[in-house]
Formats: C-alpha cells, sequence, structure tokens
C-alpha cells in the first residue's frame, strides 16, 4: 500500500517537472533511498571532516614525540589508551587511542592519517582518471591503429597483478609516499582506459554526434563536447570504488615500507610499525586497521550505490 | 688316430700352460723372498718412532709467508708434530686466544678443504654441509624453512642430549613468541623488548638476559660538511637525549654509553664518561660554530633488529625528533636495504647521520676500538692520528694494567674527536620452555644446544631472527649463520657457555713463548671428524691455509671476501 502511494508520488513527480529533472537529480534521488550507499556517504562525510579539520580535532602534534616525560606528561610508549569517560583517572592526560611506540599520542596520528589517506585516494585516482580518459577517449575515437596501440599497452598493464607492479615501480623509483602515489596511479590507468573507451565506442555513432560533425565540429570539439561529458557515468564509478583500491594499495604498500617514510602518520605505515606489539599494544595494530577498513568500506558502498544509480537499466527497478 | 694326436696335443698345450704358470710364479715368488729381507732391516727404523705399524709417516704441512710484508699477524702456521701446531706471529698478539676460538676458525678436515673448493667459490656442499667435529651434524637444509642437524656419536665431549636439533627462524618478534608459547619450539632468540614481562610472568617459560656486549652508535661521516666541523660534531654529541633512548626503547639489562666498548671488558671505559645531555649547551656551540639555525641531513638506517638496536625504526624517529627539537636540525630519514648500507655506510660514503652497531666477536677491547678507530677504516671518513696511533701501540701489550693508560689516551681522543656518538649497550633476551635444561644466553651470542636437554625430548628446537646465509663460517660474518655453524664445527679454543672467557677445544693447550710472537699448540687426540676422518695437526694447518693465504687453491668461500680472516688476522698474500 505505501509501497505503490510512493510510486505513483515519484512518478507524479517526474511527470509534472519533466523538463527540470536532470539525470544528477534522479541519481541523487536513487542515492538517497539506498541505505548501504547513504551509510557510506555518512562516514565519508564524518572523514572529509576529520580530514579537514585535523589540526584543530587534534589534541597533540601528529609527527614530533613528547619530548618532556616528567608529569603532567607521564606517559611511556605504547602505553593502554586512557579515556576520563571510561574510568581512566582524571590526573592523567587522556590519550583516546593510547601512546604509539615513538611516544606519540595515537588518536592525533589516526585523524591526520584520514588527511593522509584520503588525499592519496583522490590525488591517485584523479591522476589515473586524466590519463586514463585521455588515453581510452583518444583510442575510441580514433580507432585503428591508435586504438591497437593504446589498448594492447593497457593489457600489458592489466596482465601484472596491480599491487606487485606497484612494487616494481616503487622499486626502480625508491620507496617514498610520491613515488607510492605515482606507482598506484600507473596501475590503475588501465581500468579507466578502457572504461572510457568502451563509452566512447557506443557514444560517438549516436546520431547528435553525426550531427555535430555535419554542422563543422572539430574532433577535439565533439571528443570533448558531446562524447565525454555522455561517456562520464561509468567514469564516476569506477573512480569511486578506485578510490577505495588506492587507498588499500597504498596502506600495503606502507605496511612492506616502501610507501610513506616514518614519522609520516600512514594509517598502513602506522600498522606495518606496530605489528609486533599486536598482543602486547593490539591499540596500535587494530585501530588504523579499523581506520582503513571504515575507509574502504564507505566508498565501496557509496561506489556500490552510485552504480545502481546511474545504471539506466536498474532505472525502474528501485 | 687323427683324434689321439688332438688329444696328445692338446695333453702337451695344457702341461705347456701349466708348466709356464707354475715357472712364471717361480719366477715372481723368487724376488719376492729376495726383496722382503731389506725391509725387515728398514721397517723398524721408520716404523718406531710413530709406534704404529699401520700408519705412514707423519708429514707435517706448514703455511709460511715470505716475509711479514706480504702477510697480516700472521706469519705462519706449521704443523710440528701431528698433535702440535705452531703459530709465528709478525707481532705480539695477547688476545691471540680469545680470537682463535671465533667459531669463523673452526677447523675442517683437510680432505674434504680441498674436495670442496670449487672453481669460483666452495661448491654448494661445502657452503651447506660442512663436515666438523661438533656434536651436531648438519642432516638436511631444507631453505627457507629449517635446518636439522643429528647428534654425532662419535663427539669427544659430552653425549649431545637431544638426538635431533632444529634451527628454525622468523623476522617477527611476536611471531616468535607465540611459537615457544604454543610449546613448537624450545628457546627463541631476541625477545621483543615489549616482551620482556610477558616471558618474566609466565611460569612455563624462562627469560634469560643476555649481557649488553654490543655498542649503538650514530655515525657521522666526517668527508662531508658540515660533519667536517669538529665543533658540529661536538655540539650534536651534546645535543642528543641517550638517556631518554635508553629508556622508551631498550629492554631492561640495556645502559647508556659511557664509551664506545662496554664497560664489561677490560680497559673499556678508562677515561672521561661520554658528554652529559645538554640542549643549551649544544645549541649555543652549533651556533658558534656557524649554524645557528642548525642545517638540513639524512638520517640512513636499515630497518633490521639487532641486540645493540632492538626497535630500529622508532628510535630513528626519535632521534630524528631530537635533532629537530634540540638542536634544530633536519635529517631525513632515509631506510635502505641491508646489504647496500653496510656497503656504503662502511665505505663512508653516506653523507648525513647513519645508525649502525656493533657486537663483540670475541671480548676484547680491540674488537671495538681497533676495528671501528683504526687509521684504514673509512667509515667516518677521516680517522685522527691522536688515537690511531696509541691504538695500534697498545694492541701489543699483553697486560691489562699496564695498556690502561694508552687506552685511558685513546678514549678521551675518540671523545674529543667525536668520529661517532655511542648512544647505548642493548640487553637482549632469550626465552627458553622452563624445562629445558641449561638455558643460555650468551654474551657473544654464540649459544651451543648439546648442553641443553629439552625436557627429555628428542628434538630441540631453537628460533632465531633469520636464515643463516650459508654454513661454511670461514667465510661469513652474520651472527645467525655462526650460530648454527658452532653446532657443527670446533675451534682450537672455546668460549664457555655463558660467559666470555675461553677454553681449551680441539686444542688441550696453546702457550706462548715470553714474547707473544709464538704460539704453541697441543692438539686433542683421538677425535675424529663427522666423515670419520681424523683430526691432526695438517687439518689445522690446512683450515688456515684455506682463510688465510689468499694465494692458495683452498682459499673458496661463500663471498670469498674471508671478512674475519682479514680483520683479525691479515690475509697472506693479498692480490694487490
Amino acid at each position: 500500500m505505501t509501497n505503490a502511494e510512493n510510486k505513483i508520488a515519484t512518478l507524479d513527480a517526474e511527470g509534472i517537472s519533466l523538463k527540470s529533472v536532470s539525470l544528477w537529480q534522479i541519481t541523487w534521488r536513487r542515492l538517497f533511498r539506498r541505505l548501504s550507499a547513504v551509510v557510506g556517504m555518512i562516514v565519508l562525510g564524518v572523514l572529509i571532516v576529520i580530514a579537514l579539520t585535523a589540526q584543530w580535532l587534534a589534541p597533540y602534534d601528529p609527527i614530533v614525540p613528547m619530548m618532556d616525560l616528567t608529569p603532567p606528561e607521564p606517559v611511556k610508549a605504547r602505553q593502554d589508551p586512557c579515556i576520563h569517560l571510561f574510568g581512566c583517572p582524571r590526573d592523567q592526560p587522556q590519550h583516546i587511542a593510547g601512546i604509539d611506540g615513538n611516544v606519540r599520542d595515537q588518536f592525533s596520528r589516526l585523524l591526520y592519517g584520514a588527511r593522509l589517506s584520503l588525499m592519496i585516494g583522490f590525488s591517485t585516482v584523479g591522476f589515473a582518471i586524466i590519463i586514463g580518459t585521455i588515453l581510452g577517449a583518444v583510442a575510441g575515437y580514433l580507432g585503428g591503429w591508435a586504438d591497437n596501440v593504446i589498448m594492447r599497452f593497457m593489457d600489458v598493464l592489466l596482465a601484472f597483478p596491480s599491487l606487485l607492479l606497484a612494487i616494481a615501480i616503487v622499486t626502480v623509483l625508491g620507496p617514498g609516499l610520491i613515488n607510492a602515489l605515482l606507482a598506484i596511479g600507473i596501475v590503475s590507468i588501465p581500468a579507466y582506459a578502457r572504461v572510457v573507451r568502451a563509452s566512447v565506442l557506443s557514444v560517438r555513432e549516436m546520431e547528435y554526434v553525426s550531427a555535430t560533425r555535419a554542422l563543422g565540429g572539430s574532433n577535439i570539439q565533439i571528443l570533448f563536447r558531446r562524447i565525454l561529458p555522455n561517456a562520464l557515468t561509468p567514469l564516476i564509478v569506477q573512480g569511486t570504488l578506485g578510490i577505495a583500491t588506492a587507498i588499500l594499495d597504498s596502506a600495503a604498500l606502507s605496511f612492506l615500507g616502501l610507501g610513506a617514510q616514518p614519522p609520516t602518520p600512514e594509517w598502513g605505515a602506522m600498522l606495518g610499525a606496530e605489528r609486533n606489539q599486536v598482543f602486547t599494544a593490539p591499540h596500535l595494530v587494530f585501530l588504523p586497521g579499523i581506520a582503513i577498513a571504515l575507509t574502504v568500506l564507505s566508498f565501496n558502498l557509496l561506489g556500490d550505490g552510485l552504480r545502481d544509480a546511474l545504471d539506466p537499466r536498474l532505472a525502474h527497478v528501485s | 688316430m687323427k683324434r689321439n694326436l688332438f688329444a696328445l696335443l692338446s695333453l702337451l698345450v695344457l702341461a705347456s700352460m701349466v708348466l709356464a704358470a707354475c715357472g712364471g710364479g717361480a719366477a715372481t715368488e723368487a724376488p719376492a723372498t729376495e726383496e722382503p729381507a731389506p725391509p725387515p732391516t728398514e721397517a723398524p727404523a721408520t716404523e718406531a718412532p710413530t709406534e704404529a705399524p699401520a700408519m705412514p709417516e707423519f708429514e707435517g704441512k706448514s703455511l709460511m709467508a715470505a716475509d711479514c710484508d706480504s702477510t697480516g699477524i700472521i706469519k705462519g702456521v706449521e704443523a710440528t708434530g701431528q698433535y702440535e701446531v705452531t703459530f709465528t706471529l709478525c707481532q705480539p698478539d695477547p688476545a691471540f686466544l680469545s680470537k682463535i676460538a671465533f667459531s669463523v676458525y673452526g677447523i675442517y678436515p683437510e680432505e674434504w678443504l680441498e674436495a670442496t673448493a670449487g672453481a669460483e667459490g666452495r661448491t654448494s656442499e661445502g657452503l651447506e654441509k660442512p663436515i666438523g667435529t661438533g656434536p651436531y651434524m648438519v642432516s638436511e637444509w631444507n631453505r627457507g624453512e629449517s635446518i636439522t642437524f643429528t647428534a654425532n656419536p662419535n663427539y669427544w665431549g659430552d653425549a649431545p642430549a637431544a638426538e635431533t636439533l632444529v634451527f628454525r627462524w622468523s623476522t617477527e618478534s611476536a611471531a616468535r613468541l607465540l611459537e615457544l608459547q604454543s610449546g613448537t619450539v624450545d628457546a627463541i632468540d631476541n625477545v621483543g623488548p615489549e616482551d620482556f614481562e610477558t616471558v618474566s610472568n609466565d611460569a612455563n617459560l624462562k627469560l634469560m638476559e643476555r649481557p649488553a656486549l654490543n655498542t649503538f652508535y650514530i655515525a657521522m661521516t666526517n668527508t662531508f660538511a658540515p660533519f667536517d666541523n669538529q665543533a658540529v660534531r661536538q655540539a650534536i654529541a651534546k645535543g642528543i637525549d641517550r638517556q631518554r633512548i635508553v629508556d622508551t626503547f631498550y629492554p631492561p639489562g640495556s645502559e647508556v654509553a659511557s664509551h664506545f666498548t662496554p664497560c664489561a671488558i677490560p680497559n673499556a671505559c678508562v677515561g672521561d664518561p661520554w658528554y652529559e645531555f645538554d640542549p643549551e649547551a649544544a645549541r649555543a656551540e652549533l651556533a658558534a660554530a656557524g649554524f645557528p639555525d642548525g642545517f638540513k641531513t639524512k638520517l640512513y638506517y636499515r630497518d633490521v633488529v639487532r641486540g645493540y638496536l632492538p626497535q630500529v625504526s622508532n628510535v630513528a624517529q626519535d632521534i630524528q625528533a631530537q635533532l629537530k627539537e634540540n638542536l634544530n636540525i633536519d635529517a631525513e630519514i632515509v631506510v635502505m636495504e641491508s646489504g647496500a648500507f653496510i656497503e656504503e655506510s662502511s665505505a663512508g660514503r653516506l653523507d648525513g647521520f647513519y645508525l649502525l652497531g656493533w657486537g663483540a666477536d670475541f671480548p676484547h677491547v680491540t674488537n671495538f676500538l681497533d676495528y671501528h678507530f683504526g687509521a684504514a677504516n673509512p667509515q667516518f671518513g677521516n680517522q685522527s692520528p691522536t688515537y690511531t696511533e696509541i691504538l695500534a701501540q697498545a694492541a701489543q701489550i699483553a697486560d691489562v694494567a699496564e695498556a690502561a693508560p694508552l687506552y685511558e689516551q685513546a678514549n678521551n681522543a675518540i671523545r674529543e674527536y667525536v668520529p661517532m656518538i655511542p648512544v647505548a649497550h642493548g640487553g637482549s633476551g632469550t626465552a627458553w620452555r622452563a624445562d629445558v635444561t641449561n638455558p643460555q644466553a650468551s654474551p657473544l651470542s654464540n649459544e651451543v644446544f648439546y648442553v641443553s636437554d629439552p625436557g627429555g625430548r628428542d628434538v630441540f628446537v631453537w628460533m632465531q631472527n633469520a636464515e643463516p646465509i650459508s654454513l661454511f663460517c670461514a667465510d661469513e660474518t652474520d651472527g645467525e649463520s655462526l650460530r648454527a655453524c658452532e653446532q657443527v664445527v670446533e675451534a682450537l679454543y672455546s668460549y664457555e657457555i655463558n660467559g666470555t672467557a675461553v677454553e681449551p677445544a680441539l686444542a688441550e693447550s696453546c702457550e706462548p713463548n715470553d714474547t707473544l710472537d709464538v704460539w704453541v699448540c697441543t692438539l686433542r687426540q683421538g677425535v675424529t671428524f663427522h666423515d670419520g676422518t681424523t683430526f691432526d695437526a695438517n687439518d689445522v694447518v690446512a683450515t688456515f691455509t684455506m682463510g688465510l693465504d689468499a694465494s692458495s687453491p683452498l682459499h673458496k668461500g661463500n663471498t670469498n671476501v674471508f671478512e674475519y680472516y682479514d680483520y683479525l688476522w691479515g690475509l697472506m698474500n693479498k692480490p694487490q
């Protein structure tokens, strides 16, 4: 009964404002109807807020160890969390996530880690999307030998397991956060190139493209003004899911000591540095791990939601 | 008729053959009966001295350098009897016994050394299945997994307690402890600093603390600016809070280094103790030296846990933070691969700080000071003659008290010149299941397992940090390899269990002359190698020929560098 009403209501809404409802508005609406996507967006929203305001939220410096260990800071390395709310004596300084191996506040490092991880995710995927889109669009639009050369090269890249290829690239470039970002960016290019090429192939035969060509539009104009904007939707889905993979890959590289170098507060590096304390100081291992898992999960949930919302074939299912 | 003739002919042939056979026999026998006559007159002359009629005369071999210019400390090694070896030195060596007991100088059988010396290096048989006289024999090396040893039934000393000994390894201290707690191994090396408490509180386990016979130091190569300025180095030395590093990152039993050499070693701690931590004075001195705002540099290390540096990355980050906080020096952390790091640092090519340490090979002050501060060592850049000359002098004095003033001078000169900053002597520990007898934590990290009975079980399993590189330890420097070799191969002397004093092993004694430059070693008799051959003086000569004589065809190992032979004795006939 209520379902039927809802359906009618939406149909009404679409029927009334047919001209003013864009694809994006429909997508938003569909997205908000999916609980998993909403959860993903909320978690992501919180993470973004934390990342943007880390310097005000963090109670301590994430990089400089506490130098003066005399009271009022009678802490020692790898101390358990001290939360006043949960019965930690008031006269002790509060460290929500405990102290790490270098006498730094783990909570502050986790907050700064959010900033770094999001930055890593957006920048690598941004890099991969730009390069991948250009390559895929050129391959799909021009076809022929250009298509062959570019896509076979992408196939070669895809043939390697992505993390292994990233490790190989970092080994050549030398360890470090920037090199790790570059490596992850490079290994994720083929996915975007293929997606864009497929979309371009299907769009370029559309009548409005032929119309533009007939009106004398240049290749560049046709490609960037007419084809690409309409090939964008799968790219958004792929990109959102790709950020999750990129964050995971960079954490893996940092865990192995190939990514962010100490003392950078990167979650993977934090986890890797304290992996031997899994029994003696579990908070140092599990909290960064949970942070990575939450971030990746939120991007995955949002990506899945976006895919469903943007897929025209699923338009009437929801 | 024809048939008779044939029979006759064949008979004749047969008869002649018999005659020929008999005649021939007679012809050869005749000299035989004549010849044995002289030997009885000769034989007693040759056989009487050795009193072993079945054995040929013992021909003592020797290794002798042409002169002292073409060799290091050892001029010659001679088999002066079947069970007597004479070492002739080019200079007095008071540390001779301590050095000769080092497991790198374990004795191999002569024939085996010849058989396994390949054209380019030791054969894989030689690298993986060494033959020695030790309590255990290598039975199988399962690469990446484990090494299995079986007891040597003919061992000359006490019979090994466990029939089988297994070496395993894991780089993660948490993983090692987990294996020990679950009972799959009987003892582990290098308990994580944070696990000391867990182990001592566990009634099923026993913690053995290893005395801190090592040094962790922050090195500066003084051929690079601004480390070429002695005032800068002194300022940095005062600007590092070493107590904080030891308190925060080192396990119990560690101590702040007052001198480069740990004080348990005689003459190590004569002279002034290291600079007190004084950040204000340090900043002022750095400013006076021309760096009021600090400077930018790098901090190199390898992410490898050693007894002297149990938490590498944490210590490095703390030093980085201290340099920034106390001296405003920006040091960028650079983690290097272990092999490359050692190569670059020992050649003096690292242009910033680097973190390295040293564990005692043998308990003598020369093992610390002469190695690091000898004139020829480029790892800190240019060495200062203010201490190199004194050290060379002091090394030749046997008497501890007599050498003390020289070491005092040398220690003070090193403190003045600051080629590096000694930070800590790191305690480490092994953990054992409580029912294992004779738990060990050797200050020299050379635990021997044949004395430990694993609670009546047949197999003793030991877990250490890493897999041995090879088991031909004459050409290895890595402690993880040396420990495995020690179960199999023995040297003329050995170190006492859980201690540093030397005791006779394959030699019953080694006696010096008055000037300490000739040492005569009387060897233990009736010792056999794992392959059944008898141990005698020629095996000692062959072993030292293999290690020392760079021109010998036996001089083949894993890397063919023979670092310890070169460093402690000096190679003979080195190619120029």
